[in-house]
């Protein structure tokens, strides 16, 4: 809430208060206590010089960081036609096209490196090509939503003004597209580069056996090898980086420009000249996205080179039933407990001064703690007496809620700070009470952005991997696991039947953001009224 | 001299410009009226080379011009909304013509200052967009246009929404500018008084063309 909002006694802290102490209280205990337990309980100093002295130790970081920029690249190159396409024109099937070109983001990690094992030939599996192309295909998204948004708030007279004074297409980009769309373009280039230095499902899955992330190398070295403290080593040189990649990139993307048009104001059409290269673009686009998808529904019906649906009826086998049990009641609690965790934190943000501020800092910073590195602080943490929960189920939900309730905050934060002041004045000269109006007011403002809220978190909780290869147990693996252990096993079945988990997750998975978009498309609705 | 020949644009199967046809003499300020909707930005839009035409000719200065690009016909466009760029200050904007030229700095910066004396805005040099009033602005986007001495300047609605002083105050400072400058000038507008006040001659859009035109952007 701005400081006008938050100066108003009819919105009293008292709520915002208590729920700032119980978000606290649960990053207290399922995060910050999980790392400092990690830190202090299991490295000596002599670790750190043990690890940081060895020469593969600085190869790991070498490959994680280079293998995030050729990604970065990459993805930026192939997704600035499309992003140009979305974002500064109007055409028969826009709304379509951005919506395909979001799928990959969508989709759970393993299921993408899954989709390029059935895509890719043989001779390109366990590449750099496959990963990179991987990471390229999960990223189209960030760049389309992020610097298609800003691209769409440029106003394209702005552009036709620097033709007229006699800029070609080309200064035009360079001094009057670029310098509006430059943060834009940092802050996603920054997302993407995040996303592969910790990336681990297609490292472990593209990648072959002498490829190695920080990431998957914490995940090898805790439960591969036993050494806890070298993994515990290398995750606080991966919390380092992260964190010093994000203090770079909030340096870079600097101050952003106000951008002249309104949302109403109508987008170009596409030029005559342009057309041919625009269906190009378009075609091009959908094809790379929807062909993974449609080569893994393919695949799951080989066995071998026959066709067959034996993998399919196998879905009923225990086993697979099993994971798919598992990840749907760890994705609903998951759902529940982050919804609640989100819509505590966002009141606490837009009701409190700085420790509103703080608040919402602490979800940011949750981020930069890979989900390998807070499910190995977690069942570090928790495997004493009564606490002792790595074995319980429910324990992988509370380490999806971590993961998954910043994303919910972002959501829920702007929807809440629409609700308008007046509302609540309204409602108090009415004898409305805070509780009351809490729940008459903003929560019920906040509904469709609740809904999405909870398709995100279902969605993130359904394909998370890291945290879940570590904290799955026996019979009770999430979907994501079980089609990484199918994966490495041999046999035409075992692989057509990993090709079904991962057609099932990716359907679901879809079909929760298709209701996140459509409850978000409702919020904005609410919001404008 | 501006010569618009048969001029037709069709924009999602809509004839926007319906064989409009204009002359304009070297130095004469010519103001177009019209009611809103009728296609005088579109008009104008289409002599900059802005948008695409179906059919017609457009010639400046004898040259056909037809199918140059925007930002290779030498025409001045004045944005009834300004379009000042706003991550530039008020100099750099002013100048962003000779800036494309590769002219220098410092070069650029005497310009500008030049530039913004003469339309009443003296050491605004450094100030930032979002700071300058209506007014202000609508002085910066004519010097802006002005500064790349181009061949003819359109302008489009560019006193609009400013309040009855400052709308006469700066019709006369615009008038007296490019009565120095000997400026060819189209200026579209409803407002039939401006029109008269700023122009040589008045044009309705409808005689223009003697088939009906339609609705415009």
């Amino acid at each position: 809430m701005n400081r006008v909002a938050m100066s108003q006694p009819v919105l009293h802290p008292t709520l915002g208060r208590v729920a700032a102490l119980v978000v606290a209280l649960w990053l207290g205990v399922f995060l910050v206590a999980p790392v400092l337990t990690m830190t202090v309980g299991f490295v000596q100093p002599a670790d750190f010089l043990r690890v940081l002295t060895r020469s593969s130790t600085w190869q790991l970081v070498w490959f994680s960081l280079w293998q995030s920029a050729l990604s970065v690249a990459v993805t930026l190159v192939v997704a600035a036609p499309v992003t140009w396409l979305i974002g500064l024109h109007h055409f028969r099937g826009r709304r379509l096209l951005r919506a395909v070109s979001t799928v990959g983001f969508l989709l759970p990690s393993v299921v993408v490196a899954t989709a390029f094992l059935a895509v890719l030939p043989r001779s390109l599996h366990y590449t750099m090509f496959a990963v990179v192309i991987a990471h390229v295909y999960f990223n189209i998204a960030v760049v389309v939503r992020v610097v298609g948004a800003r691209l769409e708030l440029l106003d394209v007279q702005l552009m036709n003004a620097a033709r007229t004074l006699g800029a070609s297409p080309t200064v035009v980009w360079r001094t009057i597209v670029w310098p509006l769309i430059r943060g834009a373009t940092v802050a996603a280039a920054a997302v993407i580069f995040l996303y592969c230095f910790s990336s681990f499902a297609v490292i472990r899955v593209l990648g072959g056996p002498r490829r190695s992330t920080l990431e998957s190398d914490i995940a090898l070295r805790a439960f591969g090898i036993g050494d806890i403290s070298a993994a515990t080593v290398l995750a606080l040189v991966q919390l380092v980086i992260v964190v010093g990649v994000i203090g770079v990139v909030r340096r870079l993307s600097g101050r952003e420009h106000g951008l002249s048009r309104l949302a109403t104001l109508p987008l170009t059409t596409v030029m005559h000249r342009q057309r041919l290269f625009a269906i190009g673009v378009a075609g091009a686009t959908a094809t790379f996205v929807l062909l993974p998808i449609a080569a893994l529904l393919w695949r799951s019906v080989q066995v071998g080179d026959a066709s067959s649906l034996a993998a399919w009826r196998t879905v009923f086998d225990t086993s697979l039933t099993a994971s798919i049990r598992a990840s749907a009641r760890t994705a609903l609690l998951a759902g529940v407990l982050g919804v609640a965790l989100a819509v505590l934190t966002t009141l606490a943000v837009v009701r409190l001064g700085t420790i509103g501020r703080l608040i919402d800092m602490l979800s940011i910073v949750v981020l930069a703690v890979s989900p390998v590195t807070l499910g190995l602080g977690l069942v570090l943490t928790f495997d004493v007496g009564w606490f002792d929960w790595r074995a319980q189920w429910w324990f992988v939900a509370v380490a999806h809620t971590l993961v998954a309730f910043p994303l919910a905050v972002r959501v829920l934060v702007p929807a809440w700070r629409t609700t308008p002041i007046g509302l609540h004045q309204a409602a108090a000269v009415l004898g409305a009470g805070e509780l009351r109006r809490l729940v008459d007011i903003d929560l019920r403002r906040m509904r469709p952005a609740i809904v999405a809220s909870l398709g995100l978190i279902v969605a993130v909780s359904l394909g998370e991997f890291g945290a879940a290869s570590l904290m799955s147990r026996a019979g009770g693996e999430t979907m994501p696991v079980m089609i990484a252990r199918l994966l490495s096993r041999t046999g035409d079945l075992v692989r057509a039947q990993a090709f079904v988990l991962a057609s099932l997750l990716a359907v679901v998975c879809i079909a929760a953001l298709v209701l996140v978009e459509f409850a978000l498309g409702k919020s904005d609705h609410v919001a404008r009224r | 001299m501006l010569h618009v020949a048969d001029l037709v644009v069709v924009r999602d199967g809509r004839r926007v410009l319906n064989g409009v046809s204009l002359v304009v003499q070297p130095g004469e300020r010519v103001a177009v009226h019209g009611p809103s909707g009728c296609g005088k930005t579109t008009l104008l839009h289409a002599i900059a080379g802005l948008v695409h035409i179906d059919t017609g000719s457009i010639s400046l200065n004898h040259h056909d011009v037809t199918h140059t690009r925007a930002h290779q016909r030498g025409v001045g466009l004045v944005f009834q909304d300004d379009q000042l760029f706003a991550h530039l200050n008020v100099a750099d904007n002013v100048s962003y013509a000779l800036r494309v030229r590769g002219v220098a700095k410092r070069e650029r910066f005497i310009v500008a200052k030049e530039w913004l004396e003469r339309v009443g805005l003296s050491g605004f040099q450094h100030r930032h967009t979002a700071s300058l009033s209506g007014g202000e602005a609508k002085r910066v986007a004519l010097a802006r246009t002005l500064a790349g001495g181009p061949n003819i300047v359109l302008l489009d609605e560019p006193l609009s929404g400013l309040d009855d002083e400052l709308h006469d105050q700066l019709l006369g400072d615009v008038r007296s500018l490019f009565e120095q400058l000997g400026t060819t000038v189209v200026h579209v507008t409803h407002d039939r008084a401006e029109g008269a006040a700023l122009c040589h001659r008045s044009i309705e859009f409808a005689t223009l063309s003697d088939k009906v035109a339609s609705r415009q952007t």
